[in-house]
């Protein structure tokens, strides 16, 4: 899971949750490897990430790598910017571990890079 | 396809993705982010392979349909649901028989997300989607039309005793 899909990723469809959002991350198992860099696509992306719930979310796990805690003007032309946000959003992969319901504590695990979000019948 | 570049898409998203092809295909053709959810955990899995195996990035989720999704994150979503008509009975669980058991009419589950298309699509979002003749397609562009979504079948196709339909659906501006 990279942290543009959690990013997307809530727990708004159980009963007795209102927004579900953001996910806790609790990861065991993390990986980082090279995705081809398109700062053109990264501009394009920023004003759809809820940047703070993404700053949160890498401190979490430890891969900040010097991530601005906010969105720096005129981020289209900095490409030092992109190429930070483009790293946390593409390239960090969360391998094992769980995501946390903030409302109600209910785990998602991660297995082999993959959420399980399905709910039980009484969930939902 | 010159519609989809031209569309500027930044998110698309496959529901049901099975084995993976249609959005490692899609993947490889548009420059986006691809994200895949199938209820079934080995489709998540084999998804994630056929991915891997063409090189392309394609972010799987096991979930059912986009439920886990923030709200009208997509621009491209594409669905060929489980269509076939069955006792609604059979669409329970999260094994092989949700790649084909579609209820009532078939429509059980293409249902779910043809009422929510508003929800799950961005702006200038548009779907895709796979139907079987007897979906009846009159009666979902008639409803479509209420939820102002325009529908065009793009692709007609009689295949092994199947009468399939692709449809595209977009927002009526
Ligand atoms: C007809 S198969 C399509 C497989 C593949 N996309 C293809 O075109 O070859 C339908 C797929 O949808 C999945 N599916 C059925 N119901 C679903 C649901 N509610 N949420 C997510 N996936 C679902 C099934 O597990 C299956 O993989």
């Amino acid at each position: 899971m990279k942290l543009l899909t959690h990013n997307m990723l809530t727990s708004k469809c159980m009963k007795a949750v209102t927004v579900g959002y953001p996910l806790a991350i609790n990861a065991s198992d993390v990986r980082v490897s090279e995705v081809d860099f398109n700062p053109d696509f990264i501009a394009k992306i920023i004003p759809k990430v809820d940047w703070a719930v993404l700053w949160n979310a890498a401190e979490s796990i430890g891969q900040l790598e010097g991530l601005p805690k906010e969105i720096v003007e005129n981020y289209e032309n900095d490409q030092d910017f992109l190429k930070k946000a483009h790293h946390v959003l593409l390239e960090v992969d969360v391998i094992n571990g769980e995501l946390i319901c903030p409302e109600t504590g209910r785990k998602f695990p991660i297995n082999n890079g993959i959420p399980n979000l399905l709910l039980n019948e009484d969930e939902v | 396809m010159p519609f989809l570049k031209n569309l500027g898409v930044e998110f698309a998203v496959e529901i049901g993705s099975g084995s993976g092809v249609v959005i490692t295909a899609l993947a490889s053709f548009l420059a986006c982010a691809c994200f895949a959810t199938d209820i079934n955990p080995e489709a998540c899995q084999a998804t994630a392979e056929t991915a891997v195996l063409n090189g392309r990035k394609v972010d799987c989720v096991n979930m059912d349909l986009l439920g886990a999704f923030r709200n009208r994150l997509f621009d491209v979503l594409l669905f060929n649901p489980p269509y076939v008509v069955t006792d609604p009975c059979e669409v329970v669980g999260n094994g092989l028989n949700r790649a084909w058991a579609g209820g009532f009419h078939g429509r059980q589950v293409t249902d779910k997300v043809l009422s929510t298309l508003d929800l799950l699509l961005s702006e200038k979002g548009v779907c895709y989607m796979v139907l079987l003749k007897e979906n009846n397609i009159q009666e979902i562009q008639r409803f479509m039309n209420e939820n102002n979504f325009k529908s065009d079948v793009i692709l007609e196709r009689k295949l092994r005793g199947e009468h399939l339909y692709v449809v595209k659906f977009s927002r009526i501006l």
